[in-house]
Order: C-alpha cells, then sequence, then structure tokens
C-alpha cells in the first residue's frame, strides 16, 4: 500500500462549502449564522437555497460569493480555495468567475443599462463578446431598453438588466439573493424564466437564495438551511414537494 | 430641537471637522492680521511715547499746506524753526528749559566698510547730558557723550552691528556736507531698550555740530520744553501759544504738547500700518469668501442626505420654519465653535505670519501680542455670520422639502431651476458692468478699487449660480481622453461628477475664485513688469543707475561722487517732494536739468533746453491743457520752506519711463524751497573715453562706499526693481494659497460626503469586480474633473478681469502681456492639487468592507 494523500482533484462542483460556521459578535451576543455547512453545487444546475428567516441563507451565499470571510471551513470555487484568497484575488474572482443578483439597488445609477451589463467586463479591461451580448440581451428582452438609464426602467426591467449583467463575463456560478423579492408575480416569473434559460441553454450554474416555494420549483434542487445546518436537500423540486419540506422544518 | 440637531451635528465628526476647517483658517488669518497690526501699532505707540520722553511741549513751523495727492516718500513738508526762537520760547510763562531738536539723515559706515542700515531711516540728532535736556529718550550706557565737533555717539545696536569700540572713527555721511570721520566716544540705549528704535539707526553729535551736518546752521528742526515743575503740558502750550502770538508769530509756528505729538506721531504711522492691515484683511476676506462656498456646499448635501429624515419630519408635523431652524442652528454651532477655534488659532499664526511676511522682505518689529476685545469680536461675527448666511440657502431648500421626500430614496441636491440662472445671469451683468464703471468711470482711485473689488464678488457668485450648465459639458470635455481610451474608471468618475451638477459647480466654484485670482494678478504684474522694462530699456539711455537699497532714500553725496570720479558724465538726480500748486498740495518729481539727455519723456528739444538752462519746471501736456497752462507761465507755488515762483518751460506726455507719475518735473536747481536733498535715483551716463567696464567699477566702488545704495547697469536695474517687486507678487500669491487650500479641503468634503451617500453603489461595483485601485482611481478621477473645472472657470475670470484692468492702464502706456505658460502651469498645479484633495475620500472609499456596503440602507 502506498500512502497517498486524497488530493482534490478536479470535481464537476462549481462551488463548495466544507464544513463552513460563520459566527458573527462575540461574548453574549454571539450568533451562528452557519454552524458547520457542507455542500456542493454542481456544474450547469440550477439550485436553490430556502429556510426560514435568519437561518443564514445570506450568509452562506455571501460566503460562497467571496464577499464574506468565513469563521471555520472552505470554499471552493472549481477548484480555487476562495476562503484562502487576499482581498486583491477575490476582486478578479468576482470580476471573471462570480456573477451576482441582489434583491434590489443592482444597478450602477450613471450608467446605462447596456454599460450596466458590460460593467465588470469593461472593470476588467475586456471588449465584450458582441454576438454573446446581443444573445443575452435577446434572451432576457432587453434589446429596447439597454439604453435607458436605470431610473428610467421599472423594477422588473432593472432584474433583467441585473441577471444579463451576471451572465455577460460568462461566470463559472451566479448567484442570486432573492432576486424576485420585489417584483410582482408576472415580472418574478420572467426573471426566473431566463435563469432557468440560462442554464439549460447556455449551461450556465445558479445559485438562488429564495423564499418563495414557487421560485423554488423552477430550480434542479432546493438544499434547505435551519439555524446555520443543512436540514434538507431536495431533487427536482416541485411548489408540492417544496412546500412539505418547509411544513416539516417549521415543526 | 437644539438637542437633536447637536446630537446629530457631533456624530459626524469627520463632516464637522472638515466644515469647521473652511471657516477656521479664515478666521485664524483675519484675527492673525488684527493682533499683528496691533502689535505693532503698541509698538509704535512705544516708540514716539519714548521719543518725546520728558517733552512737556514743542514748537514747531506750521504745516504750509495740506498735501491732497501725496506720492512717493520721505519728503518733509514742514520748514525748519530759527534758532533763534528759542529764546522767545524760553521766556514763556512756565517754561523751564526750551531747546532745539533735530532728527536729521546721518548715516553710519560701520569698521568693515558696509553701512549700518536695515531698509529703515537712519537718523542724527544733537545730544545733551541728561541733566541739561530736555529729552530724556537715551541715556549713555558705554563711554560718554560726544563733546566736541569730531564726536559721535551711537545707539548700542548700531554701536554692535557696526562692530565698534570706544576710540574708533566712524565714517558717517550726510545730506549736505561731506562725509566725515568722528570719534565713537559712546553708545546709549534710546527708550530703555537695545532695539527701541525698530529698525532705525541713530547717530548723536554735539548740539552745535548737528546743526552743521545736518543742513540745519542756526536752524532746528523743532523746539522742546520741559514745563516748570507743577505746570501741565496744556498749561506751558498754552502760555507757549500766548507768547508766539505776543511776538506776532502765531502765523508761522505752532505749539502742541509732548502727549499730542506722541499721538500724533503714532497716528501717521498707523495710517500706513492701516493699509497694511487692509491688505491682509482683504485676503482674510478672501478665504472667508470661499470658506463660505464650501459652507454654502456641505449644508446643500447635507440637506439632500437628510432629505428623508427631514420629510418624515414634516410628514410628523413639523413646520418649514422649524426644518429651517434646524439646520440654522447647526449652521450657529458650526460657525462659533468655528471662530473660537480661528481666533485662538489666529494668534498661534502671528508669529509664523510674521515670518513669511519677512521672508518676502517685510521686516517688522515683533513686541508683547495685543489682543484687543475688537479682534476676537470682529472675527468671531464674520466667521459666525458667513458660516450662517452660507447655509441660509440650503436652510430654505430644506424648509420647501415636501412630506413626501419621505417616501423618495435618493440624495438629491434638485435640479437647478430656471430662477436659479435668471439671478446668476443677473449678478454676471451686474458683475461686469460694476467693472466697467469701476475701470473706466470717471471714480477716485479708492471708490474704482472698491467698484473692482464688488464687481469681482457679484461675477464669482454670478458664474458659480450659472456654472452647473457648464458641469456637464466641461466633464464631458475633460474627460475626453479617458473617453476615447475606454477607461471605465473615467467614464464613471465623469458620471459621478455630472450626477449632481450643481454639486460639482459649486465645489468647483471655490477653486474658482483663488484661481481667478491669482491669474488676474499674474496677468497685470506681467504687463507692468513688461511695460516697465521696455519702457526703461527703450526710453532710457542711462549706463547706471543708482537706487536705495531698502526703501530710504539717500544722500546726493553719490551724485556728487560719480560727478567727481567720473567727470565728463551725465548724471542725473531723481527726487520726490511736495509743492502747493493752485492751493493743492501736490506731487512732484525732482528730477536734474539734464535729465532729457537720458530718458525720453517726449520733452520737445526747446523745452528740454530751456528746462536744462534755466531750471523750473516741465507740466504732463494731459494737466496742462486741462488748467490751462501755457509755456512761459510763472506759477507762484509754495515749497515747505516758503513761497516761490517755477517757470513752465514745456511740457512732456509720457510717464512711463520716470520713477514716479507726477504731473509736474522741477528742476533740482529750485530745490531750495526743500529742507533736505534726499535721492531716489540717480541715473548716470558715462563720458565716451571711459570704458563700460571702468566706469562700472567706479559706480559700484561709490555705490559700495556710500551704503544704502546700489548701482546697477540698466538691465541690472530693471532686474532689482522687478524682483521687488516679484517679492510682493510672490508674498500674494502664498496668501492667496490659503484660499485655494480652503477650496481643496471643500473638494475632500464633498467628495467624502459623496461616498458617503453612495455607499450602497459602491458596494454594488466592488462586488461585481471593481478593485480597490480601481474605486480609488474613480474617485481621484472625480476630485481631478472637479478641480480642473474650477480652474478653467477660475483661468477664463482670471484672464477676463485681467485683460480688462491692463485696458483700464491703456492710457497710462500700459500694454497687455498675458504669461501663458504661468497660467497653464496655475491651472494644471490646480488641477493637480485637486487630485490630491481626492486621495482622502478615495482612501476612504476603499476601506469599506463590501458587504457592509451592498447591505447598508
Ligand atoms: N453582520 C452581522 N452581524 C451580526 N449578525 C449577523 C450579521 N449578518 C447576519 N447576522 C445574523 O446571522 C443570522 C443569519 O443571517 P442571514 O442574513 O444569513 O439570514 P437569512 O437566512 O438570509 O435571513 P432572511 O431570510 O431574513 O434574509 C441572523 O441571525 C442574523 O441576525
Ligand atoms: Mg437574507
Amino acid at each position: 500500500m502506498t500512502a497517498t494523500v486524497p488530493t482534490p482533484t478536479s470535481t464537476t462542483a462549481a462551488a463548495r462549502a466544507v464544513d463552513v460556521t460563520k459566527v458573527y459578535g462575540a461574548g453574549d451576543t454571539v450568533v451562528n449564522a452557519l454552524a458547520g455547512v457542507s455542500v456542493e453545487f454542481q456544474r450547469g444546475q440550477y439550485a436553490a437555497i430556502m429556510g426560514p428567516s435568519g437561518s443564514g441563507k445570506s450568509t452562506l451565499l455571501h460566503c460562497l460569493a467571496g464577499l464574506d470571510r468565513v469563521t471555520a471551513g472552505q470554499i471552493f470555487l472549481g477548484d480555487d480555495e476562495i476562503s484562502a484568497m487576499s482581498e486583491k484575488q477575490l476582486t478578479l474572482i468576482r470580476r471573471e468567475k462570480i456573477g451576482f443578483v441582489f434583491q434590489a439597488y443592482n444597478l450602477v445609477p450613471t450608467l446605462t443599462g447596456l454599460e450596466n451589463v458590460t460593467l465588470p467586463l469593461a472593470l476588467a479591461g475586456k471588449k465584450p463578446d458582441q454576438a454573446w451580448l446581443d444573445q443575452i440581451i435577446e434572451t432576457v428582452h432587453l434589446a429596447d431598453r439597454v439604453d435607458h438609464r436605470p431610473n428610467e426602467l421599472s423594477g422588473g426591467q432593472q432584474q433583467r438588466v441585473a441577471v444579463a449583467r451576471a451572465l455577460a463575463s460568462r461566470p463559472e456560478v451566479i448567484f442570486a439573493d432573492e432576486p424576485t423579492g420585489n417584483l410582482d408575480s408576472k415580472s418574478g416569473a420572467e426573471i426566473l424564466g431566463f435563469m432557468r434559460k440560462a442554464v439549460d441553454q447556455l449551461g450556465q450554474t445558479i445559485v438562488m437564495v429564495t423564499h418563495d416555494p414557487v421560485a423554488a420549483a423552477y430550480a434542479d434542487r432546493v438544499v434547505f438551511l435551519a439555524d446555520g445546518l443543512i436540514c434538507g436537500d431536495i431533487s427536482e423540486p416541485t411548489v408540492d414537494s417544496v412546500m412539505d419540506n418547509m411544513r416539516r422544518l417549521g415543526d | 430641537m437644539w438637542r437633536a440637531t447637536l446630537r446629530g451635528l457631533f456624530a459626524k465628526k469627520f463632516r464637522l471637522v472638515l466644515t469647521s476647517i473652511a471657516i477656521v483658517l479664515g478666521v485664524a488669518f483675519m484675527a492673525g492680521t488684527f493682533v499683528l497690526t496691533d502689535t505693532l501699532g503698541s509698538v509704535f505707540d512705544n516708540l514716539f511715547a519714548n521719543t518725546t520722553k520728558g517733552v512737556d511741549a514743542v514748537v514747531r513751523a506750521k504745516e504750509p499746506f495740506k498735501a491732497s495727492n501725496q506720492a512717493g516718500g520721505g519728503e518733509q513738508t514742514r520748514p525748519p524753526v530759527p534758532g533763534s526762537l528759542v529764546d522767545t520760547v524760553q521766556d514763556a510763562k512756565g517754561v523751564d528749559l526750551a531747546q532745539g531738536n533735530i532728527l536729521g539723515y546721518a548715516l553710519v559706515t560701520g569698521t568693515d566698510g558696509e553701512a549700518v542700515q536695515n531698509q529703515a531711516p537712519t537718523f542724527g540728532t544733537p545730544w545733551r547730558s541728561p541733566s541739561e535736556s530736555v529729552n530724556q529718550s537715551s541715556e549713555i550706557v558705554e563711554g560718554r557723550a560726544p563733546r566736541a565737533p569730531d564726536e559721535v555717539a551711537l545707539d548700542l545696536k548700531t554701536f554692535e552691528e557696526g562692530k565698534f569700540r570706544l576710540g574708533d572713527t566712524a565714517r558717517i555721511s550726510f545730506l549736505t556736507v561731506e562725509p566725515r570721520e568722528l570719534e565713537v566716544v559712546g553708545a546709549f540705549l534710546f527708550g530703555g531698550k537695545r532695539d527701541g528704535l525698530v529698525g532705525a539707526t541713530l547717530a548723536a553729535f554735539e548740539p552745535e555740530t548737528a546743526q552743521e551736518v545736518m543742513n540745519r546752521v542756526d536752524q532746528w528742526d523743532v523746539i522742546e520744553v520741559k514745563a516748570d515743575a507743577g505746570v501741565s503740558q496744556t498749561e506751558v502750550r498754552d502760555n507757549i501759544r500766548r507768547a508766539l502770538r505776543d511776538a506776532g508769530l502765531n502765523g508761522d509756528f505752532e505749539s502742541i504738547t509732548g502727549e499730542q505729538l506722541a499721538k500724533e506721531q503714532s497716528d501717521e504711522l498707523k495710517k500706513n500700518l492701516s493699509f497694511f492691515n487692509t491688505f491682509l484683511l482683504v485676503f482674510a476676506l478672501i478665504a472667508l469668501f470661499v470658506g463660505a462656498f464650501v459652507i454654502y456646499n456641505t449644508f446643500s448635501i447635507t440637506v439632500a442626505q437628510r432629505i428623508r429624515e427631514l420629510g418624515l419630519l414634516r410628514a410628523l408635523g413639523a413646520s418649514g420654519k422649524q426644518v429651517v431652524g434646524s439646520v440654522v442652528i447647526e449652521a450657529f454651532v458650526v460657525g462659533a465653535l468655528s471662530s473660537i477655534l480661528g481666533i485662538v488659532l489666529g494668534i498661534l499664526i502671528v508669529s509664523p505670519l510674521q515670518g513669511l511676511l519677512s521672508a518676502f522682505g517685510i521686516d517688522l518689529p515683533g513686541g508683547a501680542l495685543q489682543i484687543e476685545p475688537r479682534t476676537i469680536v470682529v472675527s468671531f461675527l464674520v466667521g459666525t455670520g458667513v458660516t450662517m448666511v452660507a447655509a441660509l440657502g440650503p436652510a430654505r431648500r430644506a424648509s420647501k422639502i415636501p412630506p413626501i421626500a419621505a417616501l423618495r430614496d435618493q440624495a438629491f441636491d434638485g435640479g437647478a431651476g430656471r430662477r436659479r440662472y435668471i439671478w446668476g445671469t443677473v449678478l454676471l451683468v451686474l458683475g461686469v458692468l460694476a467693472l466697467l464703471n469701476g475701470l473706466f468711470g470717471d471714480l477716485s482711485g479708492g471708490s474704482a478699487a472698491a467698484f473692482v473689488g464688488v464687481s469681482a464678488l457679484l461675477v464669482f457668485v454670478g458664474v458659480a449660480m450659472l456654472s452647473p450648465l457648464a458641469a456637464k459639458p466641461a466633464a464631458r470635455l475633460l474627460t475626453w481622453p479617458a473617453i476615447k481610451g475606454n477607461f471605465i474608471t473615467g467614464i464613471l468618475a465623469r458620471e459621478n461628477a455630472q450626477r449632481n451638477p450643481r454639486r460639482t459647480a459649486a465645489t468647483a466654484a471655490a477653486l474658482m475664485i483663488g484661481l481667478a485670482l491669482v491669474s488676474a494678478i499674474a496677468i497685470m504684474s506681467q504687463s507692468f513688469k513688461t511695460t516697465f522694462r521696455s519702457a526703461i530699456e527703450d526710453q532710457t539711455t542711462a549706463d547706471f543707475i543708482l537706487s536705495p537699497s531698502g526703501f530710504a532714500p539717500f544722500s546726493p553725496e553719490a551724485a556728487q561722487a560719480v560727478r567727481d570720479e567720473l567727470p565728463g558724465s551725465t548724471v542725473v538726480e531723481y527726487r520726490f517732494g511736495t509743492i502747493e500748486i493752485d492751493g493743492d498740495g501736490t506731487a512732484i518729481l525732482g528730477a536734474s536739468p539734464e535729465f532729457t539727455e537720458m530718458t525720453d519723456a517726449g520733452v520737445s528739444r526747446r523745452a528740454a533746453a530751456a528746462f536744462a538752462d534755466e531750471g523750473g519746471m516741465l507740466v504732463h501736456r494731459d494737466t496742462a491743457e486741462d488748467r490751462g497752462i501755457e509755456v512761459g507761465d510763472v506759477l507762484d507755488v509754495r515749497f515747505p520752506n516758503g513761497p516761490g515762483t517755477l517757470t513752465v518751460q514745456g511740457f512732456f506726455d509720457d510717464k512711463k519711463a520716470l520713477p514716479t507719475d507726477a504731473d509736474f518735473i522741477v528742476s533740482t536747481d529750485n530745490w531750495d524751497g526743500f529742507p533736505d536733498p534726499l535721492d531716489f535715483y540717480v541715473g548716470v551716463l558715462k563720458p565716451d573715453d571711459v570704458s563700460t567696464k571702468e566706469a562700472a567699477k567706479i559706480v559700484e566702488g561709490i555705490a559700495d562706499r556710500i551704503g544704502g545704495v546700489e548701482a546697477d547697469n540698466l538691465a541690472g536695474f530693471v532686474d532689482r526693481q522687478i524682483a521687488q517687486f516679484n517679492q510682493i507678487l510672490g508674498l500674494m500669491y502664498v496668501l492667496l494659497l490659503l484660499a485655494v487650500v480652503i477650496a481643496l479641503v471643500g473638494i475632500v468634503n464633498t467628495l467624502a460626503l459623496s461616498v458617503f451617500e453612495r455607499t450602497r453603489e459602491i458596494g454594488l461595483m466592488r462586488a461585481v469586480g471593481m478593485s480597490r485601485v480601481q474605486l480609488k482611481r474613480m474617485i481621484r478621477g472625480e476630485a481631478l474633473i472637479t478641480a480642473s473645472f474650477g480652474s478653467l472657470l477660475g483661468l477664463a475670470i482670471g484672464l477676463f478681469f485681467g485683460v480688462m484692468i491692463v485696458q483700464a492702464f491703456a492710457s497710462d502706456g500700459i500694454t497687455l502681456a498675458i504669461p501663458v505658460s504661468q497660467l497653464v502651469i496655475f491651472g494644471v498645479l490646480a488641477a493637480l492639487a485637486g487630485l490630491l484633495a481626492g486621495v482622502l475620500p478615495a482612501r476612504r472609499a476603499a476601506r469599506l468592507d463590501v458587504l457592509d456596503a451592498i447591505t447598508t440602507e
């Protein structure tokens, strides 16, 4: 027998959390936002994270995206351990390998829709691939609005611009934190549809936090969090199966 | 309301500090100026109290006329009194002792051959032993009193600076007699202090010798009186007046008390001091004016940022007045605190300020700092007032915030309304009209300057109000290279600078003011310098010019020495004086008869010949026409020494190459009417048979020997004059620097507040991949755009003012010269300084935690 060290070889996981804990505060006010979470998100998959308010969903997403530091454990993006990276490296990772869609205030108000879409590319000093750009703008039905500033766009349109921006740099993963939380159900459905299309047609990987079982049902898989721990994981979710799971958590 | 406002205020310390700096600096400058001039005033009060120590009353000649338009300096308009008057005064009731005194010209040469002189006058005076002397200002501290014609005593400082020992000989120069070698027999203290003379030097002679060497044979400048014991100063003065009247002399002579004399002399000096005070105060006010822009802007921004909070207050039932109140209270607290700090700082900066002035050739005596209540009250009121006035606009805007604003989420300064632009245009037009009136209207010098000042104020405010219109295109223009190169940070910086044109414009306006003033001054001075140089070089053929080392005129001994040692040369002396013409004290220029051989003043051949042969006077052509003066007229005039006549020999029409802008040139042959001949400049045209090099050696040798005089060739003279001018210019630039620094503080403030209000946006950009470096670059870019905009506006206004002001002097032959490269350098420096101002806010922004930033409300 040869003593081989099991090295983490290339896996299919786009993003991975290994035994991640995240503690806020100290002393009496200490909060264990994540209490030892291990989870993998596969390439080309659309995953949702659900759980009660305060369960640590946003915290997990922020840690996965390199926006927040873990207290213990490791985070990998592809083969790169981002939990060990410097702020400078993280900036490059965010710019090139990660896309973001937040719940609101996604856009830089001084830039037009198109400029917002190409912002990460511009920051990287890259020329956008025009064909790709046309394709995503087509995908999110924005062709006639891209020259407007955010304050001239509706909330739904703004979120579509945000999705387009997230797609523009062909990131390894797109992280979305309640992207439809501020939208009516029709606009929300549109956004979710686009994200679904991005996964199916463009091979994108998406991790999305949501409270809405309907939104979760667009995903390929739903991970449930409660009190900073994974407490459920279902594939091919339907609105009903998600609701079931949530009810169980509520008990 | 009070408590809430105060709590809010101290919560934002950074903002409070930055806002304060703008006012603190201006107030400190103002308070420092007051303290400095008050301190100087007390130094001079002291000096003159000492000068008249022991003197209960003086008798002197009446001033022959009141000078209405003084020019030049150093001229004495009061004639001496005859020696025989002493007996008349001595006989008056209550007079214990009456004695003549003189304060004349005597320049001491030190043992090293250098004249002992520190830009201040060099005096000579008679010495009497304290027990026999009315005047008790001095006491011997080394050696003894001068008793013989070949003896002299020196004030201790001069004694030490000249490195004398008792028994040494000192060479002393005078105005009307040959220099003498006198034995130094003693040293004395004036006013009990080593520097009691405030820079001047004093040599004391045996009284009769003093009269001889200082052109007062059988004469005195004044008669000093000691009253009998128990007789008051006013009593003895009144007695003397009566005695003068009884002797029929009260038409020519007058008597005042010692105290009155001290006050009069001190007031005279303080008049000059008040010019100086005004000069510095102008710069302090400029700094405060710029500070007002910064305050205005800070309050505008904070009101905009608090729009939700203020809207909520309104929604909850606060009246518009209450909202205004809260902003005004904040302004009052900021203004009052800043003013107090400023006053303290002002007292601390007095000695650095004095050091600064001294670095620019203005040496002032020091003394115990005088902090008058006026200093504190005025500085406090001005500082607090400026702050509150500046905050009034934002406060009014705050009161107009509708309750619905509570529901909006973006900080927004409000679009610039039409009314703003209308007002801006009105102010701008008024400003230009005021300028035209000030420059080309028929006004006296003082009110013309006031009009120009007010005009600058109006134009600055007008342009500041209009400039939001230009902010967008300017930002576009300035970032053109960045946009061309498709640099995202440049584009973002531009967009940020454009998003609130009013804010950008107001921030830039503060910098604009400093730059406008600097560039206007640069254009004016360049024009004056160029004109001066070409006038001297084109219109003067002198080979050498002698000029004073400091500001004090020198003895005609220098000119005489040149005549003696360089035979065949033409030597022209220039003097300044005042005589009465047509009932007005009028500044005149004294010039040697042959001055037209050296200087082209547009004098006809015939007039020049007549002036050279017969003396008399030349009149400026315009003045002659105005007054109907014709060639051959014999004018009845009054010299300081008494009435006389001057024959008009002709006209001159070009003053550019002359040392003053007097309208009358009087021959030095007619100088008997003046108590003393003092030269300000001497031009020398060497004889053909002496080489320039040889002649230079001789002339320089004379200047070295005589002291207090510099000898240069024509180019060297121009350079020296321009160097002196440049020193004052440099001082003005340094003083304006304060206004620029305050404007830069304004940029720091605006950007810091903008960064604060855009926290979430910055977080977002960082989240999607903006690096810290890019973020910093973006914010510094914003600073650069704002500063460049301000500097462009400033250059434009400065150019306009500079050109207009120079045009106003076109009739005096001043031609416009624009120092292009200097202006470009100023502009670029200001822009770069703006870049520097962006460093701090950029760093603050880069330090923001990404996650905190995107999750802030
Ligand atoms: N910066 C912070 N400092 C202290 N505690 C924090 C911080 N951020 C989050 N928490 C705490 O960590 C826990 C998890 O928060 P998180 O935002 O991840 O919840 P969430 O699942 O996203 O909730 P929601 O559905 O309401 O968005 C909560 O108890 C929260 O109070
Ligand atoms: Mg959350």
